[in-house]
């Protein structure tokens, strides 16, 4: 495997959003405080509607920053957006969905390739990227597949492997196992934390399941937008 | 992401419903192909009227006769001639000098009398007979009087001449001659006969006076070609080189009214002028000098004016089919941008800034307007020549000279750049919504 990744420290004081609303502006986060040292593994958790996913839309950059202080490393997301967000995602983050998220046209490799794509790394060098993280997520044999040739768990290691191509510093995992049997899940939890202890990126995965949320080191409970006691 | 992974990320995206992109490819082909078709059609018919105008030659193209000009007249297309003067060497020269003039050919004529069989063979293994065996009543039996003109043959690009059968003779050629629908009518033939006559030996004599009597000194001559010529009269068309001493030989003998030989060395000369815009300086300086001009250039200007007229409303015509066939782009694509906002999504998500997003998408439009743009230009071409063969049988079937379609490079470039911008246009709404689209919405799409 080549190279080993770092991790990020994440500080967040006073995070509030929110999103409008036909009763006026509804706030989903309120006044969040948080801190993730270096290389750190959070589970975020809490019910439907507790603003775990806009936590970790906000810390990944896909919405920008309304309120509050949201440091990822050295990196102040205050005052960041559209290209600048777009640069942040690209350099520093990786993002695993429920959903997968992965493009039927393209092949597993190619759905891999594709960050580096974008980042625009050369075919030769993105192609060997690409075939090392499918050989790290164990389906070096299913490069050549197309997502609906492929099982929920594959399809989610793929979108592992995929996530990880930019080599992110911070790796944010939204219900990565909701659409997986208990099985595939565990394996796929337990890739991702392989995965981190690996590369050594600091990792955050909202969940329902409480006994994926119990084998982080830390968990942040959510409830109303607010930090549960 | 470099622009071969966006036509590559753009071409998979057309690809993933194959179906939607041949019906909106199919659709922009047919456009284009209109487009195409109407304006090759409309190209070839206005360079067929034009050519038909300037009788072949060149549109710039001025008849200069050995006449001095009519003052009432010089601004008139077909202006008549005033009193003969001679056209020579020194004269030719003066025209050319013209800073209006690209072209001078001279042409030379003489009358021969010609000698044909009677009955004569044609190769076809048919025979035809004169209609008319004297061309005047006191000439000798069996022989007809004609003007035989000379030009080089060389410059007949340059001369209103049009070949309806064969081909022209080879320059310098004291064997071979052309002949004009003129030449057919003595047989009782028509321009649909035209090959008929070719491969007819003649014997062309060039007469001389010796006072009572005329004695004339013969070439054996092959026709090889029918030809539309309108230079100056004449129904046969030979290289100078063979005019210039069967005209010497008849000037050389006493004067004799009944051979009808003009006295200038030139019967006329046919100018080219610069451009078409520059045929009425040219006419004025030949007039300063002191010759007679005739040229269509007012009709041909009127006549390319309602053409161009045509030209734009077919034009007009194939642009609103191209429009209404990007409609379909843009519908193909805002489809698209709906069915794929979570891939927007995820492509965001994973460090795609709205500008690679909207360049996706506008190439995908590209992809599918250049495409069928391509292919509906060749399409057109193969339409328009489809409408060539059918003309083209009408008019050789009415002895005219047929029509070879076109399609003008700038007409095939047009085609597919202009369905390709068409189809960018397109594409810009639904390309500009997938761009904007919040990336979190998109992703949980």
């Amino acid at each position: 495997m080549e190279g080993v990744d770092e991790g990020v420290a994440i500080s967040v004081r006073g995070l509030t959003h929110r999103y409008p609303s036909p009763d006026g502006m509804l706030a989903v986060l309120s006044d969040i405080d948080l801190d993730v040292p270096d290389g750190g593994y959070v589970a975020v958790t809490g019910p439907s509607g507790a603003g775990k996913s806009t936590l970790l839309s906000v810390l990944g950059g896909l919405e920008p920053l309304q309120e509050g202080v949201a440091t990822i490393g050295d990196i102040d997301l205050a005052g960041l957006g559209g290209d600048e967000l777009a640069a942040y995602r690209q350099a520093t983050v990786g993002f695993v969905f429920q959903h997968f998220g992965l493009l039927e046209a393209l092949t597993a490799a190619e759905n891999v390739e594709l960050a580096g794509t974008l980042a625009g790394m050369r075919p030769a060098a993105r192609r060997r990227r690409a075939a090392e993280l499918l050989a790290a997520v164990g389906l070096a044999h299913r490069a050549s597949h197309r997502p609906l040739q492929l099982s929920g768990g594959e399809r989610q290691r793929v979108a592992i492997a995929r996530a990880l191509a930019n080599r992110p510093r911070l790796l944010l995992a939204d219900e990565p196992t909701g659409n997986l049997d208990d099985a595939s899940a565990a394996t796929v939890i337990d890739l991702l934390e392989q995965l981190r202890a690996e590369r050594g990126c600091t990792l955050l995965v909202v969940t329902h399941n409480r006994a994926i949320a119990a084998r982080a080191p830390l968990c942040v409970a959510l409830d109303q937008g607010r930090r549960a006691a | 992401m470099s622009w071969r992974d966006v036509v590559a990320l753009a071409a998979r995206g057309v690809a993933r419903r194959p179906g939607r992109a041949v019906l909106t490819v199919l659709a922009v082909a047919l456009a284009a192909a209109l487009f195409s078709a109407l304006l090759t059609i409309s190209r070839t018919a206005q360079v067929r009227v034009l050519d038909q105008l300037a009788d072949g030659g060149p549109l710039a193209g001025i008849e200069v006769a050995a006449a001095e000009p009519d003052p009432t007249q010089v601004d008139r297309d077909d202006a008549e001639p005033g009193a003969p003067r001679e056209l020579d060497d020194a004269a030719i020269a003066e025209i050319a000098g013209l800073s209006d003039v690209a072209t001078v050919i001279p042409l030379v004529s003489t009358r021969v009398a010609v000698a044909v069989p009677g009955p004569a063979a044609l190769d076809d293994g048919t025979t035809v007979t004169t209609e008319r065996r004297y061309d005047r009543d006191d000439g000798p039996r069996g022989v007809l009087f004609e003007t035989l003109v000379g030009a080089d043959v060389r410059d007949a690009d340059d001369l209103p001449i049009s070949v309806l059968a064969g081909r022209l003779p080879l320059p310098g050629s004291y064997v071979e001659v052309a002949v004009t629908p003129t030449w057919l009518a003595r047989f009782g033939l028509e321009g649909t006969d035209a090959t008929r006559m070719l491969g007819l030996e003649i014997e062309v004599g060039a007469p001389r006076s010796f006072g009572e009597t005329i004695r004339a000194r013969w070439m054996r001559l092959e026709i090889v070609g029918v030809v539309a010529q309108e230079a100056t009269s004449g129904a046969l068309l030979a290289p100078i080189e063979a005019v210039r001493p069967a005209r010497a030989w008849t000037l050389a003998g006493q004067p004799d009214d009944r051979l009808d030989v003009p006295s200038s060395p030139y019967s006329g000369a046919f100018v080219v002028a610069r451009a078409l815009d520059r045929v009425a300086a040219a006419r004025n300086g030949i007039h300063d000098i002191g010759y007679s001009t005739s040229a269509p250039e007012n009709l041909i200007a009127s006549v390319q004016r309602y053409l161009r007229v045509v030209e734009i409303v077919l034009a007009g015509i194939g642009l609103i089919a191209l429009a209404i066939a990007t409609l379909g782009i843009t519908n193909a694509l805002l489809a698209a941008v709906r069915e794929r906002r979570r891939e927007i999504g995820v492509l965001k998500a994973i460090g795609a800034r709205d500008r690679d997003v909207l360049r996706l998408f506008l190439v995908e439009a590209g992809v599918l307007g250049v495409i069928g743009g391509l292919l509906g230009t060749l399409l057109g071409l193969g339409l328009a020549s489809v409408v060539g063969v059918v003309v083209n049988g009408y008019l050789r079937s009415q002895g005219l000279e047929g029509v070879r379609p076109e399609l003008p490079l700038t007409i095939a470039v047009a085609g597919v750049v202009g369905a390709g911008l068409l189809a960018l246009l397109a594409g810009g709404p639904p390309a500009r919504r997938a761009a904007r689209l919040p990336a979190r919405e998109a992703v949980e799409a």
